[in-house]
C-alpha cells in the first residue's frame, strides 16, 4: 500500500515538475515573442530602411549613402549642435537643482513635506501641450515674463524669446529644466532616504559641517542614483521633440530643432523620404551608447 | 499542453488586436457624424469616409455639400473625420506608406503646398478625377496643384487668393486712400508704409521672421517658385524674384515698419488690436479681422502689391487646398459625388460665400448673386467680386515636392541675412544644400 502511494506520489511530482517547467518556459516564451516581434524586429527593419532612399513607398537600395549625407546636411548638423547644447546646459543644471530640492526636502524640520514635494513634482505630470501653451504667453514679447524684467529694471527692452535664436535655446532650456526636475527629485529623495542616519550623527560628533556633510558624505552616497539620472536625462535628451515642437515650432529659422524633430519632419513635414528619417534615428542611438559609455566610466572610476 | 501554449499566445494576440481595434473607432468617432465606424462603412459604400481639417470652414463646407447632395441621392451620406492638418498628413503618410488600403477614407483634404509631394510619393494611392468635371472652369494654378503627369487628382476647394488688407482710417489720417494701394509694388508700399508709420506711428505690417508667407505671395505673383518646374531641383541662388523678396523683407526690417509677432494668436491681437495698418495676406484671414466688430467700416482690400519686375502681377495665392479621392472601393461614388457638388454648382458657391465666407476658385460661380454683395466692414466695398478676380489672375506656379523642405532653409537664410550677411552669400549657401539634400 505505502509503496504504491510513493509510486503514485513520484509519478506525480513527475507530472508537476514538467508542468512547471512548461508553464516557465510559456512564461517567458510570450513576453520574449512580443519583444522580438515589437522591440527587435522593428529596430531591423528599420536599419534595413536606412539602407534605402526615396520618395514615399518608392524606396531604392542605396546602400550607405544615407549615412554619408548625414555628414554633409547642414540641417542635421546643426539639430546635432542644438541637441547637445541642450543637454550640455540643461542636464547639470537640472541635477544640481534637483539635488538642492531633494535635500531641502528631506530636512527633519521642515513642515509641510508633502505639499512642497507634490509642487516641485506637479510639473511632471502636467499636460505637455498644456504646458507649452501657458509657457508661450508667459514669455511672449509682451508677456508676463518680459513685463515682470522690466519692471524689476533688468532688461530695458523686451526679450524675444521665442524669436531670437538665443534666447529660443534659453526657453527651451528653461522649460524642460521646469518639467523634469521634480521627476530626479524623487530619485534623490528615496536614494536620501535610505542613507543611514548614524552616519550623520558620526560626522557631526566630528564635527562636519552641513556643507562638509552634502558634499562628503550625500554626494558620495547618492553616485549610483545621479549616474542613474543623468542616463535616464541624457537618453531623454537625445530624444527631445516634444518642447521644441510645441513651444518653438524649432524655430526661429532652426535655432532650436531636434535631432527627433528633424525625423518628425523628414517624414511627415517634408515630402517623405523614411530612409533618410530611418537613418537620423540610427543616428541617435549611436549617441546614446557613446555618451553612456563615457557616464559609466566617469560614474566608476570616481568609486 | 502544447496546444494550450497556442492558444495562449493567440489568445494574447487577439486582446492585442482588439485594443488596436478599439483606438480606431475611437477615432473614427471624433467625426460629426461618427455613430458609425469606418470598417463598416467600407462596405457601405453609400456613406463614404472623409477626413478633413477645420470644423468651421472644411468640415461645414462638406456638410452644405452632403445635404445638397442628398436632395437628389436620399442614400448618401459623408463619415467627416476631423483632425488637425498635421495629424491628417500623418494618418495619410503613415496608412499609405505602409501598404495596408484599409481604414483609408474614400475622401481627403490635402493643402495645394503638399498636394505634389503625395501624389509623387505614392503613385496609384489616388484616382485621377480629370474626366468627371470640367478643369477648364477653373483657375489654372488650383487645378494645376492636383495634377501629375496630365492627370488631374482633385477637385479645387478654396482658394487661397491674397489681398492687402488696410485700415483705411489709418490711411485717411496720413493722406492716403486705399486707391494708393491699388496696383502698386512692393517697394512702392514699403515707401508708403514708411510715410504711414512716419506720420501715425503705427506699423505698417507684421510678420514671424520664421513664416515665409509673404516670400511664397511675392514668388508666386511673380510665377515662380523656390523650385524649378520639374518639382525638386532648387532655384535659389539664381532666382532674381527670391532675391527681391529677401530684400525687400529686409528693407521693411530695417526701417522699423514691421511689427513681430511670433505666433498665430499674436498675430489676430495686433490686427484686432489696431496695432498695425495692412496685412497682406490670404482671405481666409478675413473672418478673423471681422473679429474686431468695432473696427467695421474701417478695412478696405486691395489688391497685393507685385515685384517690381517683368510678369509679376497683382495678385497671388497663399495656402488653400484641393479635395481627392482615394483609390479602392467607393472611388466613383466619391467622385460623383464631388463632381456634383465642388465640381459644378453654382448655388453651392452661393451658399459657400454667404454662410462661411469660402472662396472657391470656380469661374462660373462668380456670376451668382452671393458675390455680388457689398460688404459693411470693409466700407461696402464687393469683396467676394473683387478677390474672385484676383483669383483667376493668379499666376500658375508648379509647387512641387519641397516647398516646406526648402522653407525650412531659407528660413536660416533669411535669419543670416537679416543679422548681416551678404544675400548672394547666404542664397548660394541655401542652394548648395537643397541641392545636397536631393
Amino acid at each position: 500500500m505505502t509503496e504504491m502511494t510513493e509510486e503514485i506520489k513520484k509519478t506525480k511530482k513527475g507530472k508537476l515538475e514538467r508542468n512547471r517547467i512548461w508553464m516557465s518556459w510559456t512564461f517567458v516564451l510570450i513576453p520574449t515573442l512580443f519583444i522580438i516581434t515589437f522591440y527587435f524586429y522593428p529596430m531591423i527593419q528599420a536599419f534595413w530602411i536606412s539602407l534605402h532612399t526615396g520618395t514615399g513607398v518608392n524606396l531604392d537600395f542605396t546602400g550607405l549613402d544615407n549615412y554619408r549625407r548625414l555628414f554633409n546636411d547642414q540641417a542635421f548638423i546643426t539639430a546635432v549642435t542644438n541637441t547637445f547644447i541642450f543637454f550640455i546646459f540643461q542636464i547639470p543644471l537640472m541635477i544640481i537643482l534637483a539635488l538642492f530640492f531633494s535635500v531641502l526636502l528631506n530636512q527633519k524640520t521642515l513642515h509641510f513635506k508633502g505639499i512642497f514635494r507634490t509642487l516641485v513634482f506637479l510639473p511632471a505630470i502636467t499636460s505637455l501641450v498644456a504646458y507649452s501653451l501657458i509657457f508661450r504667453y508667459l514669455f511672449s514679447n509682451d508677456g508676463v515674463v518680459n513685463q515682470a524684467l522690466m519692471f524689476m529694471n533688468l532688461i530695458d527692452a523686451p526679450i524675444f524669446w521665442l524669436g531670437d535664436p538665443f534666447w529660443a535655446k534659453v526657453l527651451i532650456i528653461i522649460a524642460i529644466t521646469w518639467r523634469w526636475t521634480g521627476y530626479n527629485m524623487i530619485f534623490y529623495l528615496s536614494a536620501l532616504q535610505n542613507i543611514d542616519p548614524g552616519i550623520y550623527e558620526a560626522a557631526r560628533i566630528d564635527g562636519a559641517s552641513a556643507v562638509q556633510q552634502f558634499f562628503r558624505i550625500t554626494i558620495p552616497m547618492l553616485r549610483p542614483v545621479i549616474l542613474f539620472t543623468s542616463i535616464t536625462s541624457t537618453i531623454g535628451t537625445l530624444q527631445l521633440f516634444d518642447e521644441p515642437m510645441n513651444l518653438t515650432g524649432g524655430g526661429p529659422g532652426n535655432a532650436t530643432t531636434t535631432i527627433s524633430q528633424y525625423i518628425y519632419n523628414l517624414s511627415f513635414e517634408y515630402t517623405p523620404n523614411f530612409g533618410y528619417a530611418a537613418a537620423v534615428s540610427y543616428s541617435i542611438v549611436v549617441f546614446v551608447l557613446i555618451l553612456s559609455a563615457i557616464q559609466f566610466r566617469v560614474g566608476r572610476e570616481r568609486k | 499542453m502544447f496546444s494550450k501554449k497556442h492558444l495562449f499566445l493567440s489568445a494574447s494576440a487577439v486582446l492585442l488586436l482588439a485594443a488596436c481595434g478599439n483606438g480606431d473607432d475611437e477615432t473614427g468617432d471624433t467625426g460629426d457624424t461618427g455613430e458609425e465606424t469606418t470598417e463598416e462603412t467600407s462596405g457601405d459604400m453609400n456613406e463614404l469616409t472623409v477626413w478633413t481639417w477645420d470644423p468651421n470652414f472644411n468640415v461645414r463646407a462638406l456638410e452644405m455639400a452632403e445635404e445638397r447632395y442628398q436632395e437628389e441621392n436620399p442614400d448618401f451620406s459623408l463619415n467627416i473625420v476631423e483632425n488637425s492638418q498635421e495629424d491628417v498628413v500623418q494618418r495619410l503618410n503613415t496608412s499609405l506608406s505602409s501598404g495596408v488600403d484599409t481604414g483609408l477614407p474614400q475622401i481627403v483634404f490635402i493643402e495645394d503646398y503638399r498636394a505634389p509631394s503625395f501624389l509623387n510619393s505614392y503613385d496609384d494611392a489616388f484616382y485621377p478625377l480629370g474626366d468627371y468635371y470640367n478643369t477648364d472652369e477653373f483657375a489654372d494654378y488650383k487645378v494645376a496643384a492636383g495634377t501629375v503627369d496630365g492627370n488631374v487628382y482633385n477637385v479645387p476647394f478654396d482658394t487661397g487668393v491674397t489681398g492687402l488688407y488696410a485700415r483705411t482710417d489709418y490711411l485717411e489720417e496720413a493722406g492716403y486712400s486705399l486707391e494708393d494701394l491699388e496696383d502698386i509694388t512692393w517697394d512702392e508700399y514699403i515707401e508708403i508704409g514708411k510715410d504711414v508709420y512716419d506720420q501715425t506711428g503705427i506699423k505698417w505690417i507684421t510678420n514671424d521672421h520664421g513664416d515665409l508667407g509673404l516670400m511664397r505671395i511675392m514668388l508666386q505673383s511673380s510665377g515662380v517658385w523656390w523650385t524649378e518646374d520639374d518639382g525638386t531641383t532648387p532655384y535659389i541662388a539664381d532666382n532674381e524674384a527670391l532675391k527681391m523678396a529677401f530684400e525687400d523683407y529686409k528693407e521693411m526690417v530695417e526701417a522699423d515698419i514691421m511689427n513681430v509677432h511670433n505666433e498665430w494668436d499674436q498675430f489676430i491681437q495686433t490686427f484686432n488690436n489696431g496695432d498695425v495698418v495692412t496685412v497682406p495676406t490670404g482671405n481666409w484671414i478675413s473672418a478673423s479681422i471681422m473679429q474686431a466688430e468695432d473696427q467695421s467700416g474701417n478695412w478696405g482690400i486691395a489688391p497685393i502689391p507685385r515685384q517690381d519686375m517683368e510678369g509679376s502681377v497683382n495678385a497671388s495665392n497663399l495656402g488653400g487646398s484641393s479635395i481627392y479621392v482615394l483609390q479602392g472601393e467607393g472611388q466613383e461614388a466619391a467622385a460623383e459625388f464631388l463632381a456634383a457638388t465642388f465640381g459644378s454648382d453654382v448655388e453651392f458657391y452661393q451658399e459657400l460665400v454667404t454662410e462661411i465666407n469660402a472662396l472657391g476658385a470656380y469661374e462660373p460661380a462668380m456670376e451668382g448673386e452671393a458675390y455680388e454683395q457689398e460688404s459693411e466692414f470693409y466700407g461696402g466695398q464687393q469683396i467676394f467680386q473683387d478677390l474672385s478676380e484676383w483669383t483667376q489672375e493668379i499666376p500658375e506656379v508648379e509647387f512641387g515636392q519641397r516647398t516646406y523642405e526648402i522653407q525650412d532653409i531659407l528660413a536660416v537664410a533669411l535669419q543670416d541675412y537679416l543679422n548681416g550677411a551678404d544675400l548672394d552669400e547666404v542664397l548660394q549657401n541655401a542652394q548648395e544644400q537643397a541641392e545636397s539634400n536631393m
